[in-house]
């Protein structure tokens, strides 16, 4: 069990060395061009593997709509590799978690055709805490008289 | 209030062009979510080492389509920034390892896109384990967000370098506090 969590926390580690290093690409090649690498790198490294697996899956039933997560990928890399270093690994890592998580929450609302399981709601409720803190606590900060000089933010 | 008069490097100051990039990476996400939904399709009818590898193919040639299109003029970030964009400066300054100016582009540069793939067939292991899909996932999150916190820390990767403050801490953690609950409190 404890394999499997350390697997996953590493999972997530590989994700945020991907994005980071398609960062640096796009401060030098531009976004566009770190997506175009990060997915003619990814599938030569895919295709390796399943060259040794040798495994190929039956093909033929699959919707021609369901390949469109390639074209969603090509846009996302080329965001994210956008504002990952403009915003610091982990401020883009959190807000992309956020729309991640809230759209998913709007899709599976709109798909189910039902409002989310109150744990769900609070889920929600505490990401948009944590989205406007920064605004809140100016807020605060600007009707207090005296600012406190530690958080300069 | 004029954000030139309110120097906030690296803060998280919602205003100015800050307000921009903070707007694309939560779209960012969105597109993610859109991307997951549809390789998980593709995944159900086929396997999912194969979704991924038919996404790899198609993401190429569609980023390299916008390349062609979209992107056609020279390579924005050259570090000499144009004065106007602050936050372009802000990347280009804190001397980033072998001089991020002229200096030649590591190689690894151009592998980013191996880790990415890598999560995909690790993440299909984790997923058949006990973990199961909201376990994997809630845990992938914890993994980037810690990845965050100590590269921004420490600067990894060539990054630069910045001082994870209080209040980036308690966003996080409302964040993935909150992600974890959408994640295991199931639909």
């Amino acid at each position: 069990m404890l394999f499997f969590v350390v697997l996953a926390l590493l999972n997530g580690v590989l994700i945020g060395v991907s994005r980071t290093v398609n960062g640096r690409l796009s401060t030098r090649k531009g976004a566009f061009r770190a997506s175009v690498w990060n997915h003619v790198v990814g599938f030569a490294f895919l295709s390796a593997i399943l060259l040794v697996l040798r495994t190929w899956p039956d093909v033929t039933d699959a919707p021609v709509a369901a390949y469109a997560g390639g074209v969603f990928g090509a846009l996302f890399v080329a965001v994210n590799s956008h504002v990952f270093p403009r915003l610091g690994a982990m401020s883009a890592s959190v807000l992309v978690i956020s729309g991640q998580v809230l759209s998913a929450v709007v899709i599976d609302c709109v798909q189910q055709r039902a409002l989310p399981a109150p744990v769900r709601l609070a889920g929600v409720a505490l990401v948009l805490l944590g989205l406007a803190l920064p605004r809140l606590s100016a807020r605060l900060r600007q009707s207090e008289p005296c600012p406190d000089p530690s958080g300069p933010n | 209030m004029n954000h030139r008069t309110v120097p906030d490097p690296g803060g998280t100051h919602a205003g100015g062009p800050r307000a921009l990039d903070w707007s694309l990476a939560i779209a960012g996400g969105v597109l993610l979510t859109l991307m997951t939904q549809a390789n998980a399709v593709l995944a159900e009818h086929t396997d999912a080492l194969y979704a991924s590898w038919a996404a790899h193919a198609i993401g190429a040639v569609v980023a390299f389509v916008l390349v062609a299109t979209v992107a056609r003029r020279t390579p924005p970030a050259t570090p000499p920034a144009p004065p106007g964009s602050s936050a372009a400066a802000q990347t280009a300054t804190p001397p980033a390892a072998p001089g991020p100016g002229g200096g030649r582009m590591p190689r690894w540069y151009y592998l980013g896109g191996i880790p990415g793939a890598l999560v995909v067939v690790l993440s299909a292991v984790a997923v058949n384990s006990e973990l199961a899909l909201a376990g994997t996932i809630a845990l992938m999150l914890t993994g980037q967000v810690l990845f965050g916190t100590v590269s921004d820390h420490l600067g990894l990767l060539h990054t630069p370098r910045r001082r994870v403050k209080p209040m980036d801490l308690a966003v996080a953690g409302c964040v993935l506090a909150g992600s974890v609950l959408i994640v295991l409190g199931g639909a």
